[in-house]
């Protein structure tokens, strides 16, 4: 029998980047909120400069929950699923913006209306056979102000493209208008990156810096950003990237109203005679504990959110809460990164310091920026060249066919060409299609008997096109800078485990067809919402994480509004 | 009338003969039986001899060439050659593996047209360079995308075949390094005039763990 | 094979375990124009500081798996004109420290591994890896990463692909990882691909000297800063005193 708990007004399922932010509207509104995270509380003296530990073995997510729980995987239903290695989420107060790359963007205004932009431009019919794509319940207009608030609640460095519709040539002129400049600079370049920057000028494109979620000076009372290089995969040791454990989760314990849980782990969400959440029932320290509540907010990333949901079944929700209509798992994506370009250059690219969201961006080839009446796909790409590099990793190089993998030759060729590579980083629209889908394994479990999700999903058509064409660029884009040699990885084919996964509870008008309204409530369950990846309809090419953060918001600031009808 | 030799080495034997006709009868017999070393039915380009000191088509290859011995590069001669090859380029590849096949175990070109083969064990490591009689002979991309020979691993209880094919072209084509099958096939169209392949057989036994 | 000047069969039986590794250790350095043509280290074999010839006995390895380990290892990463290897970097050390600890999954698989390669290169070859010319030694390498050293005499657990991967990846860590975990001593590994150091802090005048080619290596542990929580994990659990 479970120990019960006093009841609260909100349980926050998940402390990560979209449940860390959420916590503070709905803290700063008055309304008690207790945060269930699964992982641990970490701190900068945690994060050791140390390529072994965050990158070789990976400890950031190897001691974590979700490495027990590794979905399995399986490109389409005729081939049998295997599981994976490993999970690259972090359970954590913070989650996996503890050591994420802090990439963070905003989607462009197309791919909020990827159906109705496609059908005027070029018909109906070039929308990919299977897609189960919709347009979203509102436009870029409608998140900007949230996007604006996330922005400065967090502290995103980045230059601005077009401001209230006037448009800068030093940031990106395809991005949707914003009613602010950045709230700080962005990150400074290399010399690389400039040379980057100015071969793509040659070639007639408009380079930018990336935004990211980084400070490039004193923001908050927190330092700027030290260049240091082991962002990737690293904890930041000066709190200079703006993880939710740093910025909005301490400000929301700070009104009082925020209880953090840690070592959290919940199995269900429990439900009552008329459908409506009552609570959920969690494991910590091998004892059970059930937290009643009045809303649950789930924000536990988008295969353990579809997984709580599925397992959480009752008289009411047969096959799972809010799954009545069988829309739970389904849309669901994961982002097409992979089938990178790695480039040599005849020359050092200075590159042992930096971190990935160091960067320069091409978006001319995103999205509908180009004209696809002669292509044979929709949507596009972002290129983004970055200041990233270790020793191990430098030692691993790709020898781009010119010697072996080990021995003199080799020795004699890393020696000299350690710092003289690059690869870069492709985010593709992705799509979601009819037989891309979530669900529970039948077969493997967790170690508490629990199924975990099975993935059954691969790239189509489209993807691959995109993704052959992205390579085209970015090989023209790296020749023209100077690069000897060039290598591209394959196109890929299943999609696996990700850090980039959409849908699964995606959000939309229409109740047959997804899961959330358009304010991210369960359209089946009245106190119940969900935050995260999970909710987006489309990928738009790049990450997730700030669109998941500006929605959070929204959602919480929506929760909080309505607070008398949701919560009775 | 060209002289017809057999191999070059050790067991080099050469045929001379003194009058015309008899040599005309001889190199027909001789050219019978060569043929007939040949798998399969012979097409008019297969004109070329090519044999070995240590393999023959059809019958075993020794596990020196192969994982299960040393892995040394085999012997290979050639004769018979068309007039007016001015380069020579060998390919091994096995058609029964690879996606898609063949999977390709060496590729080398650049040969000169005086070489009379290949000698054994030629180098497998950056900076070594090619015996006198092949110099400037060039190891391309084999399916291991390593420069240099490696033979026959098939799965165990299956026997494969290894076509050595040797090409006669017509021009000395320049080629570069790291070339692979299709690459080689693709510079080499339009100046192939003679072509032959030797097709020794490995099999692989034992329990595997 | 012409030039070969590596030593025979015959010649190697009388020698000490000891001699066999350094002379073993022997390797043709980029741009040799015959093979197995011998050069000298840029230092002595008694300087490289293998293990074998140190006074450190292994912790979770033989002697005789050590000593085999440190023979492969050299031979990925030589001591040659370019600098410095493996064995200088002590990377095995690395190796067999962490095996006794995040690694020590992977005991069995060097245990098996190793036995298997020594009865590839007996089967193949005819002799021990230390036994053989150096250019058999190359080759039985070679067919191993491939994966083609399998069938009867091998027995490698696995395709011989994944051992020789594990190996080389462990064997890289070991070289050019941080020092705290017992490799890149020295910091021999980082000198010889240029990385400037572990530092907390790189400004835009850091970064404009690193392009002007002006920027000092730092050699420093990343643990050599106080204030971060090292990684002892299991180490500490064993009473040992380093990081696995």
């Amino acid at each position: 029998m479970p120990t019960r708990l006093p009841g609260t007004d909100v349980v926050i399922v998940g402390l990560g980047a979209a449940g860390g932010v959420a916590a503070l509207p709905l803290a700063e509104s008055g309304l008690s909120v207790v945060g269930l995270e699964a992982g641990s509380r970490l701190t900068r003296k945690d994060f050791a400069p140390d390529e072994i530990r965050n990158n070789v073995r990976a400890w950031p997510f190897t001691v974590q929950k979700a490495q027990r729980e590794i979905p399995t995987v399986r490109p389409n239903r005729l081939t049998p699923s295997t599981q994976g290695t490993i999970h690259p989420m972090m359970n954590g107060v913070g989650g996996t913006s503890l050591h994420y790359w802090a990439q963070s963007w905003r989607l462009n205004p197309w791919d909020f209306k990827v159906v109705s932009e496609i059908r005027r431009r070029y018909g109906v019919s070039k929308i990919p056979e299977g897609s189960t794509v919709e347009d979203w319940p509102f436009g870029y207009e409608e998140l900007e102000p949230y996007y604006d608030r996330v922005e400065r609640e967090i502290g995103v460095s980045g230059q601005a493209g077009n401001v209230n519709g006037t448009i800068d040539r030093r940031g990106n002129p395809f991005e949707g208008a914003r009613s602010d400049a950045y709230p700080m600079e962005p990150l400074r370049w290399t010399g690389f990156i400039e040379q980057m920057a100015d071969a793509a000028q040659n070639l007639g494109w408009d380079p930018f810096p990336g935004p990211a979620a980084v400070n490039t000076r004193t923001y908050q009372n927190r330092s700027s950003c030290m260049y240091h290089g082991f962002c990737n995969r690293g904890g930041c040791h000066v709190d200079a990237k703006n993880s939710t454990a740093v910025t909005t989760i301490p400000r929301a314990e700070a009104t009082g109203n925020l209880q953090v849980v840690s070592h959290a782990h919940v199995t269900t969400i429990d439900v009552d005679r008329n459908g409506r959440v009552t609570g959920v029932t969690y494991l910590q320290g091998g004892e059970e504990f059930f937290q009643p509540t009045k809303f649950v907010l789930l924000a536990s990333y988008t295969y353990e959110n579809v997984r709580l949901l599925l397992r959480s079944t009752s008289r009411s929700y047969p096959i799972g809460l809010s799954n009545n209509h069988a829309q739970v798992g389904r849309h669901y994506f994961s982002h097409h990164q992979g089938a990178s370009v790695s480039a040599l250059f005849p020359f050092d690219l200075n590159s042992w310091y930096g971190l990935p969201a160091q960067g320069v961006a091409v978006d001319n080839w995103a999205d509908d920026n180009f004209d696809h009446a002669d292509l044979d796909f929709v949507g596009g790409g972002n290129l983004w060249v970055y200041s990233d590099r270790r020793p191990i990793g430098a030692a691993g190089m790709n020898t781009f066919g010119l010697v072996p993998n080990w021995g003199s030759a080799w020795k004699a060729f890393i020696a000299e060409n350690s710092d003289r590579s690059n690869t870069s980083y492709i985010q593709k629209t992705t799509l979601p299609y009819e037989s891309n889908y979530l669900d529970l394994d039948p077969v493997v479990k967790d170690p508490f008997g629990h199924p975990v999700i099975r993935i059954t999903a691969e790239y189509k058509e489209n993807e691959l096109a995109v993704a052959e064409f992205m390579q085209e660029k970015m090989e023209q884009w790296y020749r023209e800078a100077g690069a000897t040699e060039i290598v591209r990885g394959g196109l890929g084919r299943t999609m696996g485990v990700s850090t980039h996964a959409y849908g699964g509870t995606r959000m939309g008008d229409n109740a047959e067809t997804n899961v959330v309204n358009r304010f991210g409530v369960s359209h089946e369950v009245p106190n119940l919402g969900i935050a995260g990846a999970s909710v987006m309809g489309t990928s738009g090419a790049r990450n997730p994480t700030l669109t998941a953060q500006a929605l959070s918001w929204r959602t919480a600031q929506h929760i909080v509004d309505q607070w008398s009808t949701l919560a009775d | 009338m060209p002289l017809v030799k057999l191999s070059f080495d050790k067991s080099v034997s050469v045929m001379r003969c003194k009058h015309p006709l008899q040599f005309s009868i001889l190199t027909a017999l001789l050219a019978t039986v060569l043929m007939s070393s040949h798998l399969g039915a012979q097409s008019a380009l297969y004109s070329i001899v090519v044999e070995s000191p240590t393999m023959a088509s059809g019958e075993t290859m020794s596990r020196e060439y192969t994982p299960d011995g040393r892995n040394l590069s085999p012997p290979l001669t050639w004769a018979n050659l068309p007039e007016g090859t001015r380069e020579i380029a060998v390919i091994c590849a096995d058609f029964g593996a690879g996606n898609p096949p063949p999977w390709v175990h060496w590729i080398i070109y650049g040969i000169p047209a005086t070489a009379p083969g290949l000698p054994e064990g030629l180098p497998i490591q950056p900076g070594q360079v090619m015996p006198d009689d092949i110099a400037g002979a060039i190891q391309g991309h084999n399916g291991w995308r390593r420069p240099y020979y490696r033979g026959p691993a098939p799965p165990l209880g299956t026997p494969h075949l290894y076509h050595f094919t040797v090409y006669a072209l017509d021009e000395e084509l320049g080629l570069g390094p790291r070339l692979t099958r299709e690459d080689l096939l693709e510079a080499m169209a339009g100046h192939i005039i003679g072509r032959g392949e030797l097709v020794p057989v490995y099999e692989r036994f034992g329990s595997p763990e | 094979m012409a030039g070969d000047r590596t030593k025979s069969k015959e010649q190697t039986a009388g020698m000490t375990r000891r001699e066999l590794l350094r002379s073993a250790g022997v390797s043709v350095a980029v741009g040799a124009s015959t093979l197995g043509v011998v050069t000298s280290y840029a230092k002595t074999a008694q300087q490289s500081g293998n293990s074998a010839g140190s006074e450190e006995a292994y912790e979770q390895l033989t002697t005789e798996e050590g000593q085999l380990l440190e023979v492969i290892a050299d031979h990925l990463i030589p001591s040659d004109d370019s600098g410095p290897g493996a064995l200088d970097a002590k990377a095995v050390r690395y190796i067999d420290r962490a095996l006794g600890g995040v690694l020590s999954d992977s005991l069995e698989a060097y245990r098996a591994g190793l036995a298997a390669f020594q009865r590839y290169c007996r089967s193949s070859r005819g002799g021990d890896f230390m036994e053989l010319p150096h250019n058999d030694r190359i080759s039985a390498l070679i067919d191993v990463e491939t994966g083609a050293a399998t069938g009867a005499g091998a027995g490698f657990v696995g395709s011989s692909a994944a051992f020789f991967s594990m190996v080389r990846g462990h064997v890289l860590q070991g070289m050019f990882g941080d020092p705290y975990y017992g490799g890149n001593e020295n910091f021999v590994g980082w000198d010889l691909i240029g990385y400037p150091g572990v530092r907390t802090a790189v400004t835009e005048n850091d970064q404009r000297r690193l392009e002007a080619g002006e920027l000092r290596p730092y050699r420093r542990s990343a643990y050599g800063w106080e204030e971060f929580e090292k990684a002892t994990v299991s180490a500490a659990r064993k009473g040992l005193r380093h990081a696995d």
